[in-house]
């Protein structure tokens, strides 16, 4: 694809942002599992939380395929910081196309300047990828909504101040889909009700917090039911979701990037048996892989990206973008820790953080498994007989 | 107080040597896989001008090039940075241009925009480092100069500025107009634009300008130059290695004094 004038210098603003700010310091941070509140800050002031918020709500208006560019050139760096973009992300997302112009009013701009941080709260224990089986509840009462139930691995439920939840709000509707409503919950540490229990401890994803939230009576305004009417909470998520499987895949060709060039430069300058190792046959089917497949990867997602920003149905390509990035992510990663032999095994070398933050691409935003489930079922409607 | 910031687009000074050409016919550099950026030290005066401007909003910064089409890349940048307005002067040429000539147009930019009370330039540009632009730019709008400053702020009746001297940093004063070249320093490493504003920046004008329209004649920039320029090339590099042997160390230092003095370099 080539690249317009605009992407180009907005890629290279967050390139040297990246280098500048994010990469002296990524060691000490992903060592320490140390939340970054200074490069959030300056992630304000660059004004990245407001990418893609439309300009008349504050924000720089950045359409899908370069929305997705930017987290591959952040991932490329840190993917944790692509984690607290991410469900922000979405979250925008969800109110700018759904929201009331009362509710965009409100909240984008905040959202855009970053002061109001989010997330996205679907999973629980007992509801990962069948999320429909969700048990919050949200009743009605008076002006306000009282959401009670328990949430899991909540990335961004901590540091952020808002986060997107979906619960349920008509037990008896015709589709349990039909029964459930999206909320935006505002919180800090004295919101009663809203209970972070404990920040889960991760492989990798680190620096940005995955917690575990209960909700025990916990008072939410009624002008903060998206769209204003219950019933769509479900139909409204997944929408935000194909966006965030879009920007998955981007991070996964980020994280699977800088592996790969790590590795093709440790190739020239390590040697054995008298000459580097790059000119092994062995090592070069290994490099030509993986470029082959993190180029593919990517055109996977800036496809998906493109029909979305069309305003075509992009389920099933953002389904392939991040099943089939995401994969090659995993294997990439461990090629790349192959090529640096004993040493990429150790934290003196950035491809063993790659190599920890690859899964969480094919767990995330809908496992793999249940991609092809997704995948499949398009095809088969397309293919049918 | 109006600043114009002068800015050059180069070949990205960062390019790994081992990528860096050069084209012996054309005698300029080959752009190949590097970036387009702006000079290094114009980058730090632009953001001494803006520095200028966040205090004084007042202030308009313009940044004025001299350089084809792909040069609005640069200017675009400036206006990302949040420089009011963006200038370019425009030629089809990509190799090296003559300093004087440069100037003459610079200068005659200036004064047909409407002049300027501070005129801002990197302290040399970052490909030939021929460091004349400033100087003669200045001579030719007859304005005072200071030389590698770093800092400068917006005094009563004119400016105020800190300067690199030989033997330490003096600070002075000059009214306006007034030109100065400026040198990189932690204190005017260049901001990075805000996303927003990168994108508006696209949407903004540039006002073009042609030799012509400046009563120029483009011969002063190469063939009627004071200065031609005969041959360019990359030095070759080459190494060898000489192992001195020796018993004692004594005996190794004064085989090792030998050797420096049959090489002729002292
Ligand atoms: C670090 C991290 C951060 C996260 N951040 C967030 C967040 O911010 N917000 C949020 O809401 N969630 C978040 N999640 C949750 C994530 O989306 C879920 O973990 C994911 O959807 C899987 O759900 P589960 O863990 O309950 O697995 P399960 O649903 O229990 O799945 C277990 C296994 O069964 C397979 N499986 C399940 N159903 C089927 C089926 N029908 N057919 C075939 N195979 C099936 C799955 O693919 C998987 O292999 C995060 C997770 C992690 C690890």
């Amino acid at each position: 694809m080539q690249l317009t004038a605009e992407q180009t210098a907005l890629l290279e603003t967050v390139r040297s942002f990246a280098q500048r700010e994010i990469k002296p310091i990524v060691h000490t941070y992903e060592a320490e599992d140390r939340y970054p509140s200074e490069i959030v800050e300056k992630m304000q002031e660059l004004g990245l939380f407001g990418l893609n918020i439309a300009p008349e709500y504050g924000g720089a208006g950045v359409d899908t395929v370069t929305y997705a560019l930017v987290f591959e050139e952040l991932s490329a760096v840190w993917m944790s910081l692509a984690g607290i973009l991410g469900t922000h992300g979405i979250m925008a997302y969800v109110l700018q196309r759904f929201g009331t112009e009362e509710q965009k009013r409100r909240l984008l701009p905040r959202m855009a300047s970053g002061e109001l941080r989010g997330g996205l709260g679907l999973t629980e224990p007992d509801a990962g990828s069948d999320v429909q089986n969700l048990k919050t509840t949200a009743v009605r009462q008076g002006d306000r909504y009282v959401l009670n139930g328990q949430k899991m691995f909540i990335t961004n439920s901590r540091y952020g101040s808002g986060l997107l939840v979906l619960a349920r709000t008509n037990p008896l509707a015709d589709k349990p889909s039909h029964g459930m409503s999206a909320f935006i919950v505002e919180h800090d540490e004295q919101t009663p009700g809203y209970i972070v229990r404990r920040p889960i401890h991760k492989l990798g994803y680190k620096g940005v917090e995955t917690c575990e939230l209960s909700f025990e009576d916990l008072q939410v305004p009624q002008e903060n039911l998206v769209g204003g009417e219950e019933g769509h909470g479900f139909a409204q998520v997944m929408s935000g979701l194909e966006v965030g499987r879009i920007n998955v895949a981007a991070r996964a060709v980020g994280v699977a990037r800088a592996a790969f060039e790590e590795a093709v430069r440790y190739a020239q300058q390590r040697q054995t048996f008298g000459q580097p190792i790059a000119q092994h046959q062995a090592i070069q089917l290994l490099l030509a892989d993986m470029y082959t497949q993190l180029s593919a990867a990517r055109h996977l997602y800036i496809d998906a990206a493109e029909k979305k920003d069309r305003g075509q149905r992009a389920d099933l390509e953002a389904g392939m973008a991040k099943l089939f990035a995401s994969e090659m992510c995993g294997k990439v990663t461990l090629d790349a820790m192959r090529i640096h032999g004993g040493y990429g095994y150790t934290t003196d070398f950035n491809v063993e953080r790659y190599y920890r933050d690859a899964p969480l691409m094919i767990i995330g935003e809908g496992t793999n498994e249940i991609q092809r489930t997704v995948i499949a079922r398009q095809l088969l409607q397309r293919y049918r007989v | 107080m109006r600043i114009v910031v002068c800015i050059k687009q180069v070949i990205d000074p960062e390019v790994p040597p081992s990528e860096f050409r050069i084209d012996p016919q054309k005698k300029e550099a080959v752009q190949g896989r590097a970036n387009l950026v702006i000079s290094t030290f114009d980058e730090c005066a632009l953001e001494v001008a803006l520095q200028v401007k966040d205090k004084v909003p007042e202030t308009t910064v313009t940044a004025l090039t001299f350089g084809p089409k792909s040069a609005e890349e640069a200017l675009r940048k400036a206006l990302a940075m949040r420089a009011d307005e963006a200038v370019r002067v425009d030629t089809d040429r990509t190799g090296r241009m003559d300093p004087a000539g440069v100037a003459q147009v610079l200068a005659s930019t200036i004064q047909k925009i409407g002049g300027a009370d501070v005129v801002l330039f990197g302290r040399e540009g970052a490909d030939f480092d021929s460091a004349q632009v400033g100087q003669m730019t200045a001579e030719a709008l007859e304005m005072p100069l200071i030389t590698l400053a770093t800092e400068m702020e917006a005094v009563d009746k004119g400016i105020r500025a800190r300067r690199h001297g030989d033997d330490g940093w003096s600070v002075v004063e000059a009214p306006t107009p007034v030109a100065l070249t400026i040198t990189n320093a932690p204190v005017n490493v260049p901001r990075i634009p805000k996303v927003k504003d990168v994108m508006q920046a696209h949407r903004k004008p540039i006002t073009t300008m042609t030799l012509d329209e400046l009563g120029i004649d483009p011969a002063i920039l190469s063939e009627a130059a004071p200065v031609e320029m005969e041959e360019l090339f990359i030095p070759e590099v080459n190494n060898q290695v000489t192992i001195i042997e020796g018993e004692t160390p004594e005996e190794k230092a004064e085989k090792l004094a030998q050797a420096i003095l049959a090489l002729k370099v002292l």
